[in-house]
């Protein structure tokens, strides 16, 4: 699948507003293509993105996008489920569907002698597909036993919770593959109408990158695009996170772990966000860039409580028009659990008043600076720069605009971009692991403080509840 | 459907010529690859080899260091007996020299903008891998180059980093499917190192003396013990002298012969029950002795994996994950430890008893009859797929070259068992599953919740 970056730095300036237009709302004579050709490539890589993700599903249906979008690759009209899986599988291609709260990616990959009878299947799984009733139930129990695995996951479900927390009451409260009973009550009609919505010209994107010509794919997608109706682009919706004012330690209870995964967050920002840069040059030194970031090497190096430990803008996908959280993780082990929470804290205040010193100042710049070029190595990640920059209104930089974007970076831009878009204490925190064992070490490191300025736990929550 | 024209294209594998000596190193070969592009080879006086790609798409380049040592190595080793020090070896490795104290090497390679900087272990062997751009060449080798040589061992450093050791160590622990690998392999190998696991214990990981570090540092860590391999925006030249510089003047040193203990026959199926506290679901491993990588036989038995879990229409996804009962199964050759396995991660409302079940009957049906042209060209052709999807990328086709020379000797063996699917028919993914799948030869793994009630 060919990948759309998360890359916080190759964006520059653009207006922000609280709605946007989620596609091109003129009438439009030709399929939109973004094409790189890679001659030495053994195989094609097309994706199909639609404009339209998970946000917009209606109350109750989490997880309507994601199982119509998986049921279009279970047959066709013209080709039962084996019969179109065989032949796609038979030319040494893949397809599968990805959805995001914003979009749903359709991403093929075949060798490239085969690339136009893939191309014929691709367009029977998007013009014509069967939505079988047969094929949605089996679809509904792999589903429901996707969710329930998530139990097994406790990065998963710490994730789960501050979601929860965070965007209670709105669509993205819940992950893009839904809950146990909004996909148990999921129905045939409810797929077709949702297809029915989002499938129109207006609203679909391709992006290729491939081993022939340009003017081949214009042909090829042309034949296929023009059987789909004309259709008007939804205002896309805007939902902030509620962030609490204060630390705010949620348990998700796993008796007996040997670690815990400790999670904390806060509002982020927006692909457009003006104080990105600031923001993304502090987070590589603070906590952003493995091995080097000031809580890898304190927490982890220094003191060995943890084997990982990460913070990021990009914990709900890549910087969108949605604000998003940003994050910091780790997994200490689990005598260490609450000494690194309250340590994390500290850090975190230190960095907000104080920002980043002049040599991880410069570290970050000169090490985003140099590995730019990792940007654009392959054809692939150079179109999903370029998808990125349409999706989102925003061009991409060259080499020389970029360096010279962050060399205005200083610590003083930090400070103020930290203290416009973060606050000291406002954090959502959870933690996977035994509620009984963090309430005693609670206990042991805030012993002496006063009562009412220590840390407790807010909140118990039993991991079933977050896929309920 | 073009599959044959593909096979036609397949590895013409092109031993060009082995060249004259040089100062310091001699080219050993240099092979043309199926998509047109060449591999060379060279080795140094010092025993040191170098593997090389050339390409100029991107001013970029991959940088890895193989060593041919792992945990096998010190299981093996009379003076450590004991396994988790290679892996925590590696991470001293990131602690600092003379030259540049603790820190310094994340904090240049960082400022060099490299990407994907990391090191792992296994059993065989250690691996320390970074991306830069190009012209950072001779700064990378540098660094890579005073840390192989001069890393200073700290004992304050040591018992930090264990912290951190035992950090991975408990994460891997709460991992069920963790622990159904680690007893997987002590089920297999009754007297192989292999049942060892390459983490160690926690309490071999907190034993580890520096001595013992040192030790292993001066015994495994020769040039005559490490192979270099660079894919990307390089000319042979620069590279060859830049080696020659920077690693041309180590010494190459006696790297103890520690021969595996040969694992006897199994004569009947073996099977470990047991339960995780952090497990769900139920759990299933299963694993069929098989010959090394280097037998002929490994290519059919590869083939056999792609036709049973690659994609959508593959028999373990059909009976296991669209039935309901699983959420994911897969199967695949494992090279040292040589085992075929199929792994299968139940659903909650079946157990591990009802997966076996229908695993046997699709062994039965391999048995029985020739699987058709059109599952054997699917399964062939989402082989090549994988491998045509991922060689254009640096730093999959030199781990593609290192682990095939670590496992195998032969950096190529990867690419000629894929070329050595165009002469099986699929009565040989019969002939070959008679031979090896039998039940006297696997060993089960099943890991269950602890908590009661959970599996019907």
């Amino acid at each position: 699948m060919i990948r759309v970056l998360v890359s916080l730095f190759c964006l520059v300036s653009f207006s922000s507003n609280n709605w946007v237009l989620a596609a091109p709302s003129a009438p439009v004579e030709e399929p939109q293509l973004i094409y790189e050709e890679d001659p030495s490539s053994l195989v094609s890589n097309i994706e199909v993105v639609i404009r339209t993700g998970s946000a917009e599903e209606p109350v109750g249906k989490q997880g309507l996008t994601n199982i119509f979008s998986e049921l279009m690759l279970r047959g066709t009209k013209k080709y039962g489920r084996q019969k179109f899986q065989s032949t796609l599988e038979r030319l040494g291609a893949t397809l599968s569907v990805s959805v995001f709260h914003d979009q749903i990616v359709f991403s093929g990959e075949v060798i490239k002698e085969n690339t136009f009878e893939f191309m014929k299947l691709l367009e029977e799984a998007l013009f014509q597909p069967k939505f079988d009733e047969k094929e949605l139930n089996s679809l509904k129990v792999e589903i429901l036993n996707q969710i329930s695995h998530i139990k097994n996951s406790n990065n998963r479900l710490g994730g789960l919770a501050i979601r929860q927390e965070l965007f209670k009451g709105t669509p993205i409260e819940k992950p893009a593959i839904g809950t146990l009973s909004s996909v148990r009550k999921l129905q045939m009609p409810d797929i077709l109408r949702a297809y029915n919505n989002v499938f129109f010209k207006q609203n679909m994107l391709f992006a290729v990158a491939s081993p022939f010509k340009e003017s081949q794919w214009k042909t090829a997608l042309k034949e296929m695009w023009k059987k789909f109706p004309d259709g008007t682009p939804k205002t896309r919706r805007i939902f902030e996170p509620k962030v609490p004012e204060t630390p705010t330690l949620i348990v998700v209870h796993k008796p007996k772990t040997s670690t815990g995964v400790l999670t904390f967050a806060q509002k982020g920002i927006t692909a457009q966000d003006s104080e990105r840069y600031a923001l993304g040059i502090g987070n590589f030194s603070f906590g952003g860039e493995p091995l080097v970031s000031r809580l890898f090497r304190t927490i982890r190096g220094e003191l060995g409580w943890t084997y990982a430990i990460n913070s990021s803008y990009g914990a709900m996908g890549n910087l969108s028009y949605q604000p998003g959280i940003y994050t910091i993780v780790s997994t200490p082990s689990v005598e260490f659990t609450t000494k690194t929470l309250f340590k994390t804290l500290s850090s975190w205040q230190d960095y907000v008043r104080n920002g980043l010193r002049k040599d991880e100042l410069s570290l970050a710049q000169e090490s985003s600076v140099n590995s730019y070029p990792f940007e654009f190595e392959s054809a692939q990640k150079r179109l999903g720069q370029r998808v990125y920059s349409e999706l989102y209104g925003v061009p991409v930089l060259t080499q020389e605009e970029y360096e010279k974007t962050l060399d205005k970076v200083g610590n003083k831009e930090l400070k103020k971009a930290l203290k416009d878009r973060h606050t000291e204490k406002g954090w959502l925190i959870t933690l996977v692991a035994d509620k009984d064992v963090i309430a005693a070490q609670l206990a042991e490191e805030q012993k002496g403080m006063p009562h009412e300025s220590q840390l407790k736990i807010s909140k118990v929550i039993n991991p079933s509840d977050l896929i309920q | 459907m073009k599959c044959q024209t593909i096979l036609k294209k397949l590895f013409t594998l092109l031993v060009v010529s082995s060249v004259g000596w040089s100062a310091n190193f001699e080219k050993v070969a240099e092979k043309k690859l199926f998509n047109g592009e060449t591999v060379k080879e060279f080795k140094f006086q010092n025993g040191l080899k170098v593997l090389l790609v050339s390409r100029h798409q991107a001013p970029v380049l991959t940088y890895q260091v193989w060593f041919d040592v792992g945990s096998l190595n010190e299981k093996m080793d009379q003076k450590l007996n004991r396994t988790g020090l290679a892996h925590l070896f590696e991470h001293m490795m990131f602690r600092g020299t003379k030259k540049y104290p603790d820190g310094k090497f994340d904090e240049l390679t960082s400022r060099l903008g490299s990407d994907k900087q990391n090191a792992t272990t296994y059993y065989y062997r250690t691996n320390y891998f970074e991306s830069v751009p190009s012209y950072q060449l001779e700064k990378i080798m540098e660094l890579e180059s005073d840390r192989m040589a001069n890393l200073i061992l700290d004992g304050e450093l040591l018992e930090k980093e264990k912290g951190a050791v035992v950090g991975e160590f408990r994460r891997a622990m709460d991992n069920p499917s963790r622990l159904a690998w680690d007893e997987l392999m002590r089920l297999v190998f009754t007297e192989s190192p292999f049942r060892f696991t390459v983490l160690g214990t926690e309490e071999e990981i907190k034993g580890f003396s520096l001595e013992d570090a040192q030790y292993f540092y001066k015994t495994f860590y020769a040039p005559n013990n490490c192979t270099i391999i660079v894919v990307g925006d390089v000319k042979d030249e620069n590279l060859l002298s830049l080696v020659d510089k920077y690693y041309g003047s180590m010494k190459p040193q006696e790297i103890p012969k520690l021969p595996l203990k040969d694992e006897p026959l199994q004569t009947k199926e073996r099977k470990w029950e047991g339960k995780h506290p952090q497990a769900t679901s139920e759990i299933l491993l299963m694993a069929y002795r098989i010959p090394p990588v280097t037998d002929p036989e490994i290519i059919p038995l590869s083939l056999i994996s792609s036709h049973l879990s690659n994609g959508m229409e593959s028999r373990l996804r059909k009976s296991l994950v669209d039935t309901g009962i699983a959420v994911g199964a897969s199967a695949g050759i494992s090279n040292r430890p040589d085992i075929f396995e199929i792994s299968v991660s139940l659903s909650e409302k079946h157990s591990a008893e009802e997966a076996i079940r229908i695993i046997d009957r699709e062994v039965a049906l391999l048995h029985q009859s020739k699987i058709s042209k059109t599952d054997f060209e699917r399964a062939l052709n989402q082989e090549l797929l994988s491998v045509y999807g991922s060689i254009g990328n640096n730093n999959a086709l030199a781990n593609l070259f290192g682990e095939y020379l670590m496992v195998s000797g032969n950096y190529l063996r990867g690419l000629e068992v894929l070329e050595g699917y165009k002469k099986l028919d699929s009565g040989d993914l019969q002939k070959i599953s008679k031979k090896y799948f039998k039940k006297e030869n696997r060993s089960i793994v099943i890991v269950r919740p602890s908590r009661k009630g959970k599996v019907s």
